[in-house]
């Protein structure tokens, strides 16, 4: 760990080293007396594979919703590539390349899974109420959209399901949709919150498959994780976040190693492969 | 009892221009509501400002008729921007309670006595639209079949109203099946999921608060035609309350839904206070029963309504034309 300014307000992230992506730097938030994250610096290397781990409770989940704008630090800043992400709303550093899914699986129900995937499109213009009526001017981007959205379904094993209403999905098949609907946009950087949480071994192994795969076509991505089987196979570095605050960052093989690390989890009586069921948000 | 008169009574007002101002009230509430999720309880605000903008501007400015409506509806626009801007942020609930609040404030500013110069006050706006009228076609005298029947210039509103409605449910499915509109689905369904990928939900909830509300406006306006006049009374909250009850009835988030509603809504309602008063005249029935029912058929019909779409809640809560299994599978 290298030594931030402790000034967190007066800290901008702008002044990244080396082949960092995201640049976070004294980002915090406490609600009431709790401190519920505290993250002096951290850097996400492009193009690798980040695996955010830390006991429940830890600060995990806060930490996405800030740096994708859904929460408000009280101080702190983060930059994409440079370009400071401060006081952004989510949908504009969505649109910057950042995108987040949920620890609580967030299908829209009502619409089928094809338009899950299609209203993910960054790039269809008669999502513009001015362009609506003018169905000829958009109709050639919805075939392409809709080409785009079933390579990614058929990737993700569900376009027998392009047709169903997503809320018709089950859990793990929804997991799946999200993950593709997220993908769907083109982003630069994904921030999965726990996106092997109630998926069945056999999805798990081929979401991991697809991680590693997208991975290698150049996306960087950033996922919180209990089971460190596989954290251990699949990440390149891994983040460990205790109360808020970044206990450790380096290779799987040195963070396992690390004391602190399995004081952290020892200390709150807990084994990180103790994952907490999601509940099924039908 | 006669039974051709009644039905003749519902029907006439199934099919009359309340019917249709209620459905374009309710096209409007459906892209709200059944498409965007917004719970606007303030469509009565809408109707008001499309039916007074349009009266101010004919009755007060001495203006032409054909600007007065536009300006209406241009009070919509911006009446749906100040409600919306500040609170479409906010929790939905919070958006629900400002809607209702603002379009009675509304109402009590209109009737308030140091408004009276422009809006005439507690006395309303009168003769208002003769160059409407001026314009109608029909033939002079009455059409129809006993009391299913309508003069030259009510079926003149009729036919202007149910184009309106028909224009409007087109409108409305045409931007339920674009891009726009899926996005606009999207966020009924699950607003920080649609922000997550990369879209202005506050904007799309405020376009669609805009459109339906105008729709409403359109519906305020056909009401000033119909009475060639405006009178704060007919703009009560139960207004709105009737277009929700309709658009319940008829089916959320279908196209027909609203306008379905909206004639079985009046139907219903006028044949049973037609119902109710062709019974009170019946000779076998008990003084005090006939006394009873005898000017108490509005009360009735009214409970009957409230009654009726509670058992529908109960048996079809989706209502005449919606999809039962949407029901289990939103969020
Ligand atoms: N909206 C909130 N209001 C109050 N406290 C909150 C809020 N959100 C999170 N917290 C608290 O902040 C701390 C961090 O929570 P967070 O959800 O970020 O943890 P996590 O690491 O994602 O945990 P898990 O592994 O269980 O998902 C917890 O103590 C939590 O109770
Ligand atoms: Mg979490």
């Amino acid at each position: 760990m290298s030594t931030a300014t402790s000034t967190a307000t007066a800290a901008t992230a702008t002044d990244a080293d080396g082949d960092a992506i995201l640049t976070v730097r004294g980002v915090r938030r406490a609600f009431g007396g709790i401190v519920a994250v505290d993250v002096e610096r951290l850097d996400i290397r492009r193009g690798a594979i980040t695996a955010i781990i830390g006991p429940n409770g830890a600060g995990k989940t806060t930490l996405f919703n800030l740096l994708t704008g859904f929460d408000r630090p009280d101080a702190g800043a983060w930059a994409l590539e440079g370009r400071a992400l401060e006081g952004l709303p989510p949908h504009r550093i969505a649109r910057l390349g950042m995108v987040r899914t949920f620890q609580l699986t967030r299908s829209l129900g009502r619409l089928t899974v094809l338009e899950n995937m299609a209203v993910a499109a960054q790039t269809q213009p008669g999502e513009r109420l001015e362009r609506a009526l003018l169905r000829w001017s958009w109709r050639a981007e919805e075939r392409r959209v809709a080409e785009r959205a079933r390579e990614l379904l058929d990737r993700f094993g569900i376009a027998h399901m392009a047709r169903e209403q997503a809320g018709t999905l089950s859990g793990g098949q929804r997991k799946l949709l999200e993950m593709a609907r997220a993908l769907m946009t083109e982003p630069r950087i994904v921030m999965l919150d726990e996106p092997t949480a109630g998926v069945n071994p056999a999805l798990t192994q081929s979401l991991l498959d697809h991680m590693r795969a997208l991975n290698e076509q150049g996306m960087t991505i950033v996922f919180v994780e209990h089971d460190m089987d596989v954290v251990m196979g699949i990440s390149d570095r891994v983040v460990v976040l205790a109360e808020g605050r970044v206990l450790t960052e380096g290779r799987p093989e040195e963070v396992v190693a690390d004391e602190r690390v399995i004081e952290a989890y020892l200390g709150r009586a807990r084994a990180p492969a103790e994952t907490p069921a999601e509940d099924g948000d039908a | 009892m006669e039974f051709d008169v009644i039905f003749g009574n519902a029907a006439r007002a199934g099919l009359g221009p309340t019917a249709a101002i209620f459905a374009l009230a309710a096209v409007g509430l459906n892209l709200h509501f059944g498409y965007g999720g917004l719970l606007n309880f303030g469509q009565v605000g809408f109707m008001m400002l499309g039916a007074y903008g349009a009266a101010v501007v004919v009755a007060t400015w001495g203006g032409s008729l054909w600007l007065g409506i536009p300006f209406g509806l241009a009070l919509c626009v911006v009446f749906a921007l100040a409600l919306g801007a500040p609170t479409l942020r906010l929790r939905s609930d919070y958006f629900a309670i400002t809607t209702i609040a603002a379009a009675e404030i509304l109402r009590l500013l209109i009737r308030s006595s140091p408004a009276t110069d422009v809006t005439g006050g507690p006395f309303g706006l009168q003769t208002i639209a003769n160059s409407f009228y001026a314009l109608n076609f029909l033939p002079d005298g009455r059409h129809g079949l006993g009391t299913f029947s309508f003069s030259s210039n009510q079926l003149w509103v009729m036919l202007v109203a149910w184009v309106l409605v028909l224009l409007c449910s087109a409108l409305v499915l045409a931007l339920i099946r674009s891009p726009w509109g899926r996005v606009l689905r999207a966020i009924r369904e699950d607003e920080d999921a649609v922000r997550s990928i990369g879209k202005n939900v506050v904007a799309y909830k405020l376009q669609a608060l805009v459109i339906g509300g105008v729709i409403g406006g359109l519906a305020g306006v056909v009401e000033a035609l119909q009475q060639s006049g405006v009178g704060s009374e007919n703009f009560e909250p139960q207004v709105t309350f009737f277009a929700w009850a309709a658009l319940i009835l008829g089916g959320m988030a279908t196209t027909a839904g609203p306008v379905v509603g909206a004639i079985l809504f009046w139907f219903l309602r006028e044949g049973v206070e037609s119902f109710i008063r062709e019974l009170s005249t019946q000779s076998w029935l008990p003084d005090l029963l006939a006394d009873f029912l005898d000017g108490s058929e509005g009360a009735i019909s009214v409970t009957f309504m409230g009654v009726g779409l509670i058992a529908l809640m109960a048996l079809r809560p989706q209502g005449i034309l919606g999809r039962g299994r949407d029901l289990h599978l939103g969020t």
